[in-house]
């Protein structure tokens, strides 16, 4: 995951003016305040909880946050409650990403070692990341949708399927496989789409 | 994690049949909705986040709820859409549409009026089910003004922080006036059977993705009998607008507001608390306070009516008055059961404190508008807080209990405004 620093812009906050008096709770009278950062932190998990968690909501839930590992425990419980998908062995992966990175107590810097391996992370994989694919389709098993083996063994044999699983994943769609609707990814380039359709369709 | 298997039990890997069908029965209804872009300031740093996709068929975008309400109104999430006004755009006698605030925890629904039903079940003598037409025939419809607030409002205000959406310290309820017929008309009609102890509210409302939980809450039988407690269709005399609940909402007044299930399609009548997520892990606060940074502990209990609160509507933050003329503070107070007992304004930070008028009247569950005269003694930047005090005794407190999820923020307010030789 990349981190542009020129990502984090500074807006004036939404008037901070009422307060309440006592404590800490005492602020100056107007302040400013950063946006959340609308990416992770690079470290380990990040591209997992990325993936699973920006599925339903936008991140800065999380980059605006700094709990405890319990109450990060708490959190995920809860949005496994709430339907999240998620694998059982990636659990601790995620909650051990946020109460190291969104810590109450610590929140340590980027992990220039993750950094690094993201940029040079198989492409193919970052797309699935980063466009959150892995939420709902697994290689070998399905999950919202179809395993990517599934859709492989379909249009084994036929030669226009790299176009066609290309626009179904730009333009989304049901009905091919149930009714859960595929969200559209028309951010994804033309370059990416054929990236990603030929990867899926080498998994048969 | 404490208890692994306890986490995975409730994992839901694949869709319910039930949730399929309502997503096919929505799409089927033609109520498509077309792929308008949101806000670009929202998504203006959006390029590396994965691109949260186009609206989904059958719900409203967030762009298309936002251009209906006031450009006071500030988001504080996108997805579920979040947002109100603060305290100083609240300076009305009853909450306009445009001001009311959005609390989402799904997607928001574009639903049919025509194609809504609304089915009553559980413990019941009789299923029933009605249309908007039925249910505004059979049953007397009646208007209150009635005040929602969000749980978490105010939560921004809690040192340190606390976990959820931070909601600006001020303004994120609302005092409309709600039509629509008694809830307990129509439980009564369905009959109530014996052992029935809670109401669950289930709304038209879905997620994302197929597995998301549906939003269920209930409240006590005693709560859903009481009078003021409704099943609206109408909002400031107008139709329920989308992201308040169209077509049908129930109403709780005084209560955290998902409490007041929108979009509401299905009543059901249990013999206990309702057992879901959105009652066993969220919508608590403890029983006993707890150290900040701490979990849940186990035996908290469900939030239920907001404690006694207030807030001062004028003047705004930093408004400028000339010396020698009197300034009219104005303010809303309120508590979620019970009564007003008095407002006390402070322009010495505290030290001693002066009674304001409150207008005496107005529906049992509707704000009380205070107001008090100020003549500033000289020149200079002045403050003013107020304290609300209920029936009971219970009075605002300087700083409300921290709590895991910084609901029911209740401390004093305080606004500062400048005054001029």
């Amino acid at each position: 995951m990349r981190v542009p620093p020129a990502a984090r812009r500074v807006v004036p906050a939404v008037t901070a003016v009422m307060l309440a008096i006592g404590g800490a709770a005492v602020a100056p009278l107007s302040a400013q305040e950063a946006a959340p950062a609308r990416t992770l932190t690079p470290g380990k998990g990040a591209d997992l909880t990325m993936a699973r968690c920006a599925l339903c909501h936008e991140i800065t839930h999380i980059t605006r946050a700094r709990l405890s590992r319990g109450e990060w425990q708490d959190n995920v419980r809860n949005m496994i409650e709430r339907g999240m998908p998620i694998a059982p062995d990636e659990i601790p992966i995620v909650v051990e990403y946020l109460a190291t990175y969104y810590n109450r107590s610590a929140a340590p810097a980027a992990d220039p070692a993750a950094a690094s391996a993201a940029a040079a992370q198989d492409p193919v994989q970052r797309l699935l990341g980063d466009n959150a694919c892995l939420s709902c389709h697994g290689v070998d098993q399905k999950i919202v949708g179809p395993s990517f083996r599934e859709v492989a063994a379909r249009y084994a044999g036929d030669a226009g399927a790299g176009a066609r699983i290309a626009g179904k994943i730009k333009a989304g769609g049901a009905g091919n496989w149930g009714t859960i609707p595929m969200p559209p990814h028309a951010g994804l380039s033309d370059a990416e789409l054929a990236q990603l359709a030929a990867w899926i369709l080498a998994r048969k | 994690m404490p208890d692994k298997n306890n986490v995975l039990k409730g994992r839901p890997v694949v869709a319910q049949p039930a949730r399929r069908e309502f997503i096919a029965r929505i799409a089927g209804t033609g109520a498509v909705v077309a792929a308008a872009s949101l806000p670009h300031e929202l998504f203006a740093q959006a390029a590396e986040a994965p691109k949260p996709s186009a609206d989904p068929a059958g719900t409203v975008p967030n762009s298309a709820v936002l251009a209906e309400k006031n450009p006071a109104l500030k988001p504080h999430s996108e997805r579920p859409l979040t947002g109100s006004v603060t305290a100083e755009n609240h300076n009305f006698a009853v909450t306009p549409n445009d001001r009311m605030f959005i609390r989402n925890n799904l997607l928001t629904p574009d639903l049919d009026a025509g194609k809504h039903r609304l089915t009553v079940k559980g413990l019941v003598e009789r299923e029933l089910t009605f249309s908007l037409d039925e249910l505004q025939r059979s049953f007397p419809v009646v208007s209150v003004q009635g005040m929602l607030e969000c749980a978490g409002s105010g939560r921004a205000a809690y040192v340190p922080n606390a976990s959820g959406t931070p909601w600006p310290p001020t303004g994120g309820m609302g005092c409309p006036k709600w039509t629509g017929v008694r809830l307990r008309d129509v439980l009564r009609a369905a009959g109530i059977k014996p052992g029935t102890a809670h109401v669950a509210g289930q709304g038209g409302d879905f997620g994302v993705i197929a597995t998301a939980a549906p939003v269920i809450r209930s409240v006590p039988l005693a709560k859903a009998l009481e009078e003021n407690t409704l099943i609206a269709f109408a909002m400031n005399d107008g139709p329920l607008p989308k992201i308040h609940g169209y077509p049908l909402r129930l109403v709780v007044p005084g209560w955290v507001g998902s409490a007041s299930t929108k979009w509401v399609h299905t009543i059901t009548l249990l013999d206990a608390p309702f057992k879901g997520t959105f009652m066993d892990s969220s919508y608590r606060i403890p029983r006993i306070a707890v150290r900040p940074g701490e979990k849940m502990p186990a035996d908290a209990i469900s939030t239920e009516a907001w404690p006694v609160k207030s807030m001062i509507t004028y003047p705004a933050p930093n408004a400028t008055f000339k010396a020698g003329k009197p300034v009219l503070i104005e303010g809303r107070a309120w508590v979620g059961e019970g009564a007003i007992e008095k407002v006390e304004v402070s322009f010495n930070e505290g030290a001693s404190w002066q009674r304001a008028a409150i207008n005496s009247g107005g529906d049992k569950y509707a704000w009380r508008i205070f107001s008090y005269e100020f003549w500033p003694p000289s020149a200079g930047y002045a403050t003013v807080l107020a304290r609300a005090t209920d029936e009971k005794g219970n009075v605002q407190p300087i700083v409300s209990a921290w709590n895991p999820l910084g609901y029911f923020w209740n401390g004093i307010h305080r606004v500062g405004f400048m005054v001029e030789a």
